[in-house]
């Protein structure tokens, strides 16, 4: 990093970069969480379900993020992996209206904290108990327990209920991942 | 969550247990069991046709992910549940046929949509003229029935109605016909099972016939749109189970399995009752499937039998218990194609070609079992069990089956055919040879095992005749003998026992001597007395011997012991003596 890029990162200028990873299974609404960040007029209308990945870039109050949307298809989950080493962050997005599939969710979440690449670092997940407009959804405690999320106890997380087409606590889930992420980079450089 | 701690890893490393539901007090089976995308919106509901309490309350269910989405109430019990698409509008939504009686319910949208009903069947002339003077009153109900089980008895085909009335007691009979001399009589026959074949396109979403078995002993191809019928197929027996591929207006295969024990596969055309192949199965089928081209079906003894499309049998595998049901697994995301069989012991098995690659297991016996996509997962296996609990496990991502067979059974090296070399021409002459002249090679051998048998017994008598054997033949003096070296040489000891084997008699006034070469060895006691031998007691006599040689060659010696005044010895032990080591210090 330049002496102009400190500088300006010193007075707030410039934000500090940082990578979250969006995963989560088909159908969740990550998507659709990564569109609500984005500058209205480059918002997408109509989403359709990821091929492979997106990369897309928002920022928060005191960082600059590049979400690497994934797929959440059955044939593209094995992609995730290959994103984990340089990750900052983890928002996980689970459909809480889809109650068969939790037991899906909690596979590949445990896969997740199993990885060589995550196993060992203390990286902030984030989750969202999406869809909670709808009728069937569960409560985000009842998600927490279903995906066995007390279970985590190297890394920090939080759950956040959330309804991506209003938009309605994402905001809040971010808020709380970029101090969390801050926090993890203060804490390296000394 | 059930209990999985008692259930062993390998079968929880590949399933998730995504839903329970104990109290779900479903009575059905695999065929009223189907997985569909009924609202055309990319999440696959539950289709099951409940046969409430087996004679009452009987119900068209439909789960949207864990929820009961729709109900919706079945006149009579159901025998099968399809979906098919049946036109081409968009969205694609395709409908729910329910097999019931003689009838086929077709909903669309979840709403009823029409009513298919069988064409009903000629009604025995005899039994017709009955019921037309019924209806005039002009003949007896005792009459009446007396002709109708006559009829029965000559072995016609009776209606519902006349047949029922066989049952009542004769003071039922008069308010019976009363009631019904009114309405036409009708004979209708029973869907017995039913199935799908595509018209003329194999996409996912063309339009598909329906294709029925009935009671009477044929099966009717239904069209689509008009619901008429399309071919009718005769059978020799009555078909309990379908299993339909190929296009109709192309050529396509119904293999069903009947209730006499049979497997018919009936081709497009053969609408006139002829038969191609026909498996026999030595039991009662309880299920059948097709994978790929291979017709899997599982007997009430207990077996899976594997045939190919032509009937040849490739596999027969014993099932630990009772097969309740069977199911094809086609997960298309890995290639994966097995064979799931629900056992009467709480487990299903997937068989993958013979090989037994999983068990699940559960907590009750499993009757309906049914895998495909449900909701947005493709790999899901739904389970309804005997006590009414329905669940579903869905394959996990990082599942694999492993070929090996999981069972213990005979090494597969058993299995692999020896490379038997062809038959030489030598072979072929001694076989020719033999088989010509077996006769006299049978004479020359006999011949020759009588001069053996012979030789043997002369070499016997000489032996005994020269008391060349270490126990004595002699019946005044039994004797035995066994003699001794020890040493390495050049001196030897050789120890000789004797031992007086009679019961009461003593021996006496014997001697032991040796025989040997003097350029050999030399005996420090060439002579040794013998006291008298006291019947079983073994004594023991010994001397030395020193080699005379050191070319390492060595010679017998023979012992003798003899009695005074007799010249021949009473026995004889030989005694291969051993090559005596060099003398070291001389």
């Amino acid at each position: 990093m330049g002496f102009f890029d400190t500088l300006a990162q010193w007075l707030g200028v410039k934000k500090r970069e940082v990578n979250v990873l969006v995963v989560g299974l088909d159908n969740s609404g990550k998507t659709t969480i990564i569109n609500h960040f984005k500058p209205h007029d480059s918002k997408n209308h109509d989403i359709v379900p990821t091929v492979g990945f997106n990369v897309e870039r928002f920022t928060s109050k005191a960082l600059a993020f590049t979400a690497f949307d994934m797929s959440g298809q059955g044939r593209y989950r094995n992609l995730w992996e290959h994103y984990y080493r340089e990750c900052h962050g983890v928002i996980f997005v689970i459909d809480s209206s889809d109650k068969l599939r939790m037991v899906v969710a909690k596979d590949e979440l445990d896969l997740l904290l199993q990885h060589s690449d995550l196993k060992n670092r203390r990286i902030p997940i984030l989750f969202f108990a999406n869809k909670m407009d709808l009728r069937e959804s569960v409560s985000s405690v009842k998600c927490s327990s279903l995906m066995g999320l007390d279970q985590i106890r190297d890394k920090p997380w939080h759950i956040c209920a959330s309804n991506a087409v209003t938009g309605e606590g994402l905001s809040e889930g971010v808020d709380w991942l970029t101090d969390q992420i801050k926090d993890l980079i203060e804490s390296k450089k000394k | 969550m059930p209990a999985m701690d008692e259930q062993p890893l390998e079968a929880n490393d590949k399933w998730l247990d995504a839903y329970n539901d104990r109290v779900a007090s479903l009575y059905t089976f695999t065929q009223c069991m189907t997985l569909s995308d009924i609202q055309a919106d990319g999440d696959y509901k539950l289709i099951i046709a409940d046969l409430g309490t087996g004679s009452y309350d009987m119900k068209l269910k439909v789960y949207k992910n864990t929820n009961l989405m729709s109900e919706h109430t079945i006149i009579d019990l159901p025998t099968g549940v399809v979906t098919f698409y049946m036109d081409t509008l968009e969205p694609r939504t395709p409908a729910i046929a329910v097999a019931s009686g003689p009838y086929i319910y077709v909903y669309k949208n979840l709403r009823p949509y029409f009513k298919f009903t069988l064409p009903p069947l000629d009604i025995h002339p005899v039994e017709q003229d009955l019921w037309d003077q019924a209806k005039m009153d002009q003949v007896n109900p005792l009459v009446m029935r007396e002709t109708l089980e006559n009829l029965r008895m000559e072995g016609s085909v009776l209606t519902v109605r006349s047949l029922r009335m066989l049952q009542l007691d004769a003071s039922d009979l008069d308010p019976f016909v009363q009631v019904h001399k009114a309405s036409a009589l009708k004979r209708q026959t029973v869907i017995t099972c039913l199935g799908t074949l595509k018209k003329s396109l194999a996409d996912d979403d063309a339009i598909s016939c329906l294709v029925l078995g009935t009671e009477n002993k044929a099966i009717y191809i239904l069209d689509p749109e008009a619901f008429t019928v399309l071919a009718t197929m005769e059978l020799p027996s009555v078909p309990v189970f379908l299993s339909v591929n190929g296009l109709f207006d192309v050529e396509y295969r119904i293999v069903t399995s009947c209730r006499n024990g049979c497997v018919y596969t009936l081709k497009r055309g053969a609408s006139e009752g002829v038969v191609k192949h026909c498996i026999e199965l030595k039991s009662q089928p309880v299920g059948m499937e097709r994978i790929n081209k291979n017709i899997y079906v599982g007997t009430m003894d207990q077996m899976l039998h594997c045939f190919t499309a032509k009937g040849k049998k490739l596999w027969t595998v014993k099932m630990p218990s009772t097969i309740m049901t069977l199911e094809a697994i086609d997960f298309k995301p890995k290639g994966f194609k097995a064979v799931a069989v629900a056992l009467a012991n709480r487990q299903v098995q997937l068989y993958k070609e013979k090989y037994l690659v999983d068990v699940i297991h559960t907590e009750d016996v499993v009757t309906g079992l049914r895998f495909g996509r449900f909701a947005r997962e493709e790999g899901t296996m739904v389970m309804t069990t005997k006590s009414g609990s329905l669940f579903v496990k869905i394959l996990k991502r990082s599942a694999k089956f492993e070929e090996r067979d999981l069972a213990a059974g005979p090494p597969s090296a058993q299995n692999v055919k020896l490379n038997v070399p062809k038959k030489t021409k030598l072979f072929v002459d001694q076989t020719l040879r033999e088989r010509e002249n077996a006769v006299s090679m049978h004479r020359t051998f006999q011949r020759d095992l009588y001069l053996l048998r012979l030789n043997v017994a002369r070499e016997y008598a000489k032996a005994l005749d020269n008391s060349m054997n270490p126990i004595s033949s002699d019946p005044t003096e039994p004797l035995k003998l066994s003699a001794q070296i020890q040493g390495i040489g050049p001196t030897f000891k050789l120890t000789v026992n004797l031992q007086n084997t009679s019961l009461t008699q003593a021996s006496s006034n014997l001697f032991i001597t040796f025989e040997f070469d003097d350029r050999l060895y030399s005996f420090r006691k060439k002579f040794i007395q013998v006291p008298m031998l006291v019947p079983g007691l073994n004594y023991i006599f010994d001397t030395f011997i020193d080699c005379q040689n050191d070319k390492g060659v060595s010679d017998n010696v023979k012992v003798f012991v003899l009695k005074q005044g007799k010249s021949v010895p009473l026995i004889t032990g030989v005694i291969s003596m051993p090559v005596a080591e060099t003398v070291i210090m001389s």
